[in-house]
């Protein structure tokens, strides 16, 4: 039986890009934390939240 | 067709020979041929399913989600620049240009350095803002030994090395008294 949704591999490879850039984004929230600069540290956490929203969504995604 | 008749019984002896060939490597079992090759397992390594395997990427996505906003809310919290108390450092008489003193503001847990430049005194944290190592002057900067940052020492900025910001400054004033006053950190471009 064929399916149009991707194979849950390639969905993984997607899910540690995100998982990639969030570690990033951790970096420039510490950044901002020594920097003394509240806002920078928010927008990564927004970032942040914006990108596990991603990576839940390709979790459900996938397939079993 | 003629062509079929004699191709197909010659490639299924290939295949039987084939089998029998994987047979014979395998041996009873039915385990793959690689596992022969790399025979190395771990506990439960069956039981991790892509699926499973993904809700594990997906836990520690959000968990650098929480940390990240835990982070944000720390430096929230953190605020600016401390309000401090002005801080006597010591007798400016005792300090030649070009030399410098170690000291502590605006608590004990903050290193900072006072160096007399040749019209004027100027004084930083100690803290160097990539990784927080301690800053020493060097001739006309101040270096970061852990990974070779340079700054000015007049002005505190970056010179080069891994830095990305300039040093904290903190205002001084020499008062009638002939003491060298710490006021308070500057803000940035201040």
């Amino acid at each position: 039986m064929s399916s149009s949704r991707p194979d849950s591999s390639s969905l993984i490879v997607y899910v540690i890009v995100l998982l990639s850039l969030q570690m990033f984004l951790l970096v420039v929230a510490l950044d901002g934390l020594l920097a003394r600069e509240p806002r920078l540290a928010w927008v990564s956490a927004a970032l942040s939240l914006l990108l596990f929203a991603g990576s839940w969504m390709f979790h459900r995604w996938m397939r079993r | 067709m003629a062509r079929d008749d004699t191709t197909a019984p010659t490639d299924r002896s290939d295949d039987a020979a084939v089998a029998a060939r994987a047979r014979e490597v395998r041996g009873t079992t039915n385990e793959p041929i690689w596992r022969r090759d790399f025979p190395f397992t771990s506990a439960g390594e069956e039981a991790v399913t892509r699926r499973e395997f993904g809700r594990y990427l997906v836990l520690a996505s959000g968990a650098f989600a929480v940390g990240t906003l835990g982070i944000a809310a720390w430096a929230q919290a953190r605020g600016g620049l401390p309000e401090t108390d002005a801080a006597a450092i010591l007798p400016a008489e005792d300090l030649e240009p070009g030399q410098s003193h170690l000291f502590r503001f605006p608590g004990p847990d903050d290193p900072a350095i006072l160096v007399a430049l040749e019209d004027s005194f100027v004084a930083y944290s100690q803290k160097c803002t990539h990784l927080g190592c301690v800053v020493y002057p060097e001739g006309d900067e101040l270096e970061c030994p852990c990974h070779e940052g340079y700054f000015d020492i007049r002005t505190g900025e970056v010179l080069r090395g891994p830095p990305e910001r300039p040093l904290e400054q903190i205002a001084v004033d020499v008062r009638d008294d002939g003491m060298v006053w710490a006021l308070g950190y500057l803000e940035a471009g201040e």
